[in-house]
């Protein structure tokens, strides 16, 4: 993802301002200090503590010894890795799909492309809010729908069932993310060079051959970091849960963070030390995950040359 | 063929837009009905329309303090995340030296962060400087979570800008602090633009934060108040819905102005 | 007005590479319109942003009016540039361009109208004063950046590489409006370009740079006339000079040449006599050869025609000459009737023949010094 190494603005030579550079740098850089790496390595040092109001006690490993049996973190280890591997397939998947209709220019685009768009912006808050109804039982549209259907069996307590709430969750994230990626995926479409496609024309290539062979080579990059984007957005996941089932039933939705959350703030603990070392194991973990999936990529890239 | 095809592309096109756009169309219906029509009925019309639910959620429900706090903590942690993010990323395109790509690369990798790295002890620096439960805590806590992505954007609209320019009107005989402010800043504006109104959603939309560092009723943000709500008055599902829609109009209307800026801005770095 | 006086002037970005502009000796006078030519690379640009003070000077001194300016800042140094790119603010309108450098000057708000305006009528831009960049022609935006930097009436005008973004025709004519700017302004201009028509028709004086080092410093006409160097020759001049190796023979007088079959006696007035055996270059202009009218001319160079430009009033001719390995070019008259793979005589003409060193340099203007001096 990050692109390190591009060369700054020419002034290379010029005595460097190191006045100005430092004027420029240092609000950013304050901010930086003071409340992001300040406080990522004060919850470093908390993970070795525990830290109860105005009492903090050494305890070395005990913390993460007692998270390595710890089976609730480790249940919402699984769910949030089950969340952060299917989002993406089903998320950039529809979404490629869309943005191929809409280049392909059907009728209406502009409006799909807005409507599609619009549950992206609504916060978590909202978005949980009307699932949870949409999800209702008694009177939520799906089990209506089911209901009048005639489909009664089928109809149950979505985000009440433990074997529901989580797909169900998933689904409600992908009905927000498709339309993001819908956009990205339209927007490298438009940016593909046209005379590639219009040489395939030429080449006798339906639509088809056109997509494999040409379009999804090209907007590769566009869907590996896309892919990238989803997963780190849903490791992270905590505002969709915390609204709808706050992990329940039975820890079936329960997720890294919320799990955090509820050690740090709402168990009667009070030490917010366990909750620390979570969230370093957690950061460690993700950006294993994280690295790992790029370089599974770039690997992959590399073979095709 | 043809024609049938094309039918059923439209067809699913059509039903993936109900799919998409219903929640947001239902929950704009139920927030012109009372709750008692609403009990009746979860799918009809509003008629008549209760228009007056909206000054009553306002004014009744504490939303007007909800909204007031969230527009001063967002408007304000925009304002300082895109002046501080656009100085330093002026800085980071312009001048080379040797910490450049380091500072960059540190700035930038802190996106991939998951926020509970940070938000524990910030719950406790917070408590500790007495900033904790206020809305200045929160707007600066904002501002360090956005800065990452701002840079990350002006940086690279910053670095395409020709050095020519600012050689230009070092001739002219303006100062490094003067070009960035009556040259590059102005110059930029486009990608600005994009950066304020993404930033703005974002941190309108905030909760995890939010519920962290603020407790008191009357520094509620809009996402904390409508939580709260739906926890007092779980049954008034027609008032929630008139919350929910205070909530959701202001990022409508800034879609709706600036649709193409902001998705250029939520796509920027995701296109290569 | 002022006297911009270069001495010893380097420029070095890392010990790792060779300098970019090295020992750099130049004065340039009062109202002089010098012009830093040269290939890319060659550290005129260089040169002229260490003058403009965007670069930093390694060593050696810049003094403008004989004050030393080395660590004077770009914008104390009271100089203007015009840049390749122009350069415009594209934020702010035609007026606001040219007005910008003034403002920070906290001049009285009419004087910058006043100066503006006239810049402005100078170039004829008037009509434009409120559209911003975009919205300008290349010309048009090329005179914006003049007049950027008109109104500043600096002491000195640097302009780097400024006509090369205009087409041919509009190259033309802004060539001819620079000079007029000149004459009329009666600055101290610096002017960058890889382009010798333009130097050979701007330039008060020239001076050719190569790889860092100056070549040669004087005015257009000496310089194409009394190249000092092997570079110089072959850089200036369109087609250029042919240089051809050659031998000296032990011929009496150490003045004859021989290359291939052919001997050439150069006169005493082009060279001192040489040393019998050394290898030497000849110089000849194409201008000063020409097709042989008589095929039977016992003095001609005999060789094969490779290619043939016709240009209309002249014709191009390259000839093969027997062991030698570049093709000489000949300027033969617009109606030569001449094909490829015709053997064809060639005449020159000693008086105007060159004589270059082993190491590059000319003896001819070596020995032309001498006998002036």
């Amino acid at each position: 993802m990050a692109k390190a190494g591009r060369p700054a603005a020419t002034d290379d030579g010029v005595r460097r301002p190191w006045g100005a550079i430092l004027a420029f740098l240092l609000p950013a850089l304050t901010v930086y200090m003071a409340l992001t790496a300040y406080p990522a390595f004060r919850t470093l040092w908390n993970s070795f503590h525990v830290v109860l109001p105005r009492r903090e006690t050494f305890v070395g490993l005990d913390n993460f010894v007692e998270l390595a049996q710890d089976d609730i973190f480790w249940h919402a280890v699984r769910n949030t890795f089950v969340w952060a591997a299917a989002s993406p397939l089903i998320e950039v998947t529809i979404a490629t799909l869309l943005a191929l209709a809409l280049y392909a220019k059907v009728p209406g685009a502009r409006f799909f492309r807005v409507a599609w768009f619009t549950p992206v912006l609504m916060s978590y808050v909202v978005v949980g809010i009307l699932w949870m109804w949409i999800y209702n039982y008694d009177w939520g549209p799906i089990n209506a729908t089911l209901r009048a259907l005639g489909l009664d069996g089928l109809a149950r307590p979505w985000l009440g069932d433990p074997d529901t709430a989580l797909p169900a969750l998933i689904l409600v994230t992908s009905w927000m993310w498709v339309g993001f990626n819908m956009v990205v995926m339209l927007a490298a479409l438009h940016s593909l060079p046209r005379e590639v496609i219009e040489a395939a024309e030429l080449d006798n290539c339906g639509w088809g051959g056109k997509l494999v062979f040409i379009i999804l080579p090209l907007v590769r990059p566009t869907l590996l970091n896309l892919v990238v984007l989803s997963f780190i957005g849903k490791m992270k996941i905590f505002d969709l849960v915390w609204i709808t089932t706050k992990g329940n039933p039975l820890w079936s939705t329960e997720t890294v963070s919320t799990y955090v959350y509820k050690r740090a703030f709402e168990w009667s603990t009070f030490d917010l030390g366990y909750p620390s070392t979570i969230a370093i194991v957690w950061f460690v973990i993700v950006m294993i995950a994280v690295l790992a999936l790029t370089r599974a990529f770039r690997v992959r890239d590399k073979l095709e040359y | 063929m043809r024609v049938a095809t094309q039918s059923i592309v439209m067809a699913i096109l059509c039903a993936y837009t109900m799919f998409a756009a219903g929640p947001f169309v239902w929950a704009a219906m139920l927030s012109l009905r009372t709750t008692s029509e609403i009990h009746l009925d979860h799918f009809a019309l509003p008629d008549p329309m209760h228009w007056d639910k909206y000054p009553d959620a306002w004014f009744n429900s504490n939303y007007s303090i909800y909204f007031m706090n969230s527009l001063q903590v967002v408007v304000g942690a925009v304002i300082l995340v895109t002046l501080i993010g656009a100085m330093a990323a002026h800085c980071l395109a312009r001048y080379r030296f040797r910490l450049n790509r380091i500072i960059y690369f540190v700035l930038f990798s802190t996106i991939i962060f998951p926020p509970q790295v940070t938000i524990i002890s910030l719950f406790q620096i917070l408590v500790g400087y007495g900033l904790y439960n206020s809305k200045l805590g929160l707007m600066l806590v904002y501002v360090a979570i956005q800065l990452p992505l701002t840079v990350y954007i002006l940086e690279s609209f910053f670095a395409r800008i020709p050095a020519d320019l600012f050689d230009a009107a070092r001739m002219d005989g303006y100062s490094d602090w003067a070009i960035f402010w009556r040259v590059a800043l102005p110059v930029a504006m486009p990608a600005v633009t994009t950066t304020v109104i993404l930033n703005f959603i974002l941190l309108w939309n905030e909760f995890l934060f939010a519920v962290v560092l603020i407790t008191d009723e009357a520094n509620r943000t809009l996402p904390l108040g409508i939580q709260r709500f739906i926890g007092d008055t779980q049954e008034d599902i027609g008032m929630i819905a008139t919350g929910l829609m205070i909530a959701i109009i202001p990022v409508i209307v800034v879609y709706a102005f600036f649709s193409e800026k902001l998705i250029q801005g939520m796509t920027a770095g995701a296109v290569k | 007005m002022a006297v911009v006086t270069l001495n010893g002037l380097t420029k070095r970005y890392d010990r790792a590479h060779p300098a970019a502009a090295e020992d750099v000796d130049l004065e340039v006078a009062d109202g002089e319109f010098m012009v830093l030519l040269g290939p890319s690379g060659c550290g005129k640009t260089t040169t002229l942003r260490m003058i403009a003070g965007l670069e930093s000077i390694t060593s050696g001194t810049l003094s403008i009016d004989g004050r030393v300016v080395n660590d004077v800042p770009a914008r104390d140094r009271d100089i203007a540039m015009v840049f390749q790119s122009y350069a415009l603010y594209p934020h702010m309108s035609v007026r606001d361009n040219m007005a910008f450098g003034l403002r920070r000057r906290q001049m009285p708000r009419a004087e910058i109208e006043q100066r503006v305006r006239d810049a402005a009528e100078i170039l004829g831009l008037s009509t434009l004063m409120d559209r911003k960049p975009h919205a300008l022609s290349g010309g048009q935006r090329q005179r914006v950046a003049l007049g950027r930097a008109i109104v500043r009436d600096p002491k000195v005008f640097l302009f780097d590489e400024p006509l090369s973004n205009l087409d041919a025709a509009l190259r033309v004519s802004t060539r001819s409006e620079i000079a007029a700017l000149h004459r009329r302004l009666q600055a101290t201009m610096i002017y960058v370009t890889h382009d010798q028509v333009e130097a050979m028709t701007l330039g008060s004086r020239i001076c050719i740079m190569n790889a860092g080092r100056i070549a040669q410093v004087g005015r257009p006409m000496d310089v194409y006339r009394m190249p000092a160097d092997t570079f110089v020759a072959g850089f200036l001049g369109n087609p250029p000079m042919n240089l051809i190796p050659a031998t000296v023979t032990d011929a009496p007088g150490g003045r004859e040449l021989r290359f291939g079959p052919n001997r050439v006696e150069v006169p005493a007035a082009r060279t001192a006599p040489l040393e019998a055996g050394s290898a030497v270059t000849l110089g000849l202009r194409p201008e000063h050869l020409a097709p042989a009218l008589d095929a039977s001319d016992s003095a001609a160079l005999w060789g094969e025609v490779v290619t043939v430009e016709p240009l209309g009033a002249e014709t191009l001719v390259r000839v093969h000459l027997p062991e030698i390995a570049d093709p000489v070019i000949v300027r033969a008259p617009g109606e030569s009737e001449v094909a490829i793979g015709d053997r064809i005589g060639i005449r020159l003409d000693p008086s105007a023949a060159h004589v270059f060193h082993a190491d590059g340099h000319s003896m001819t203007a070596a020995h032309h010094q001498a006998r002036r001096g």
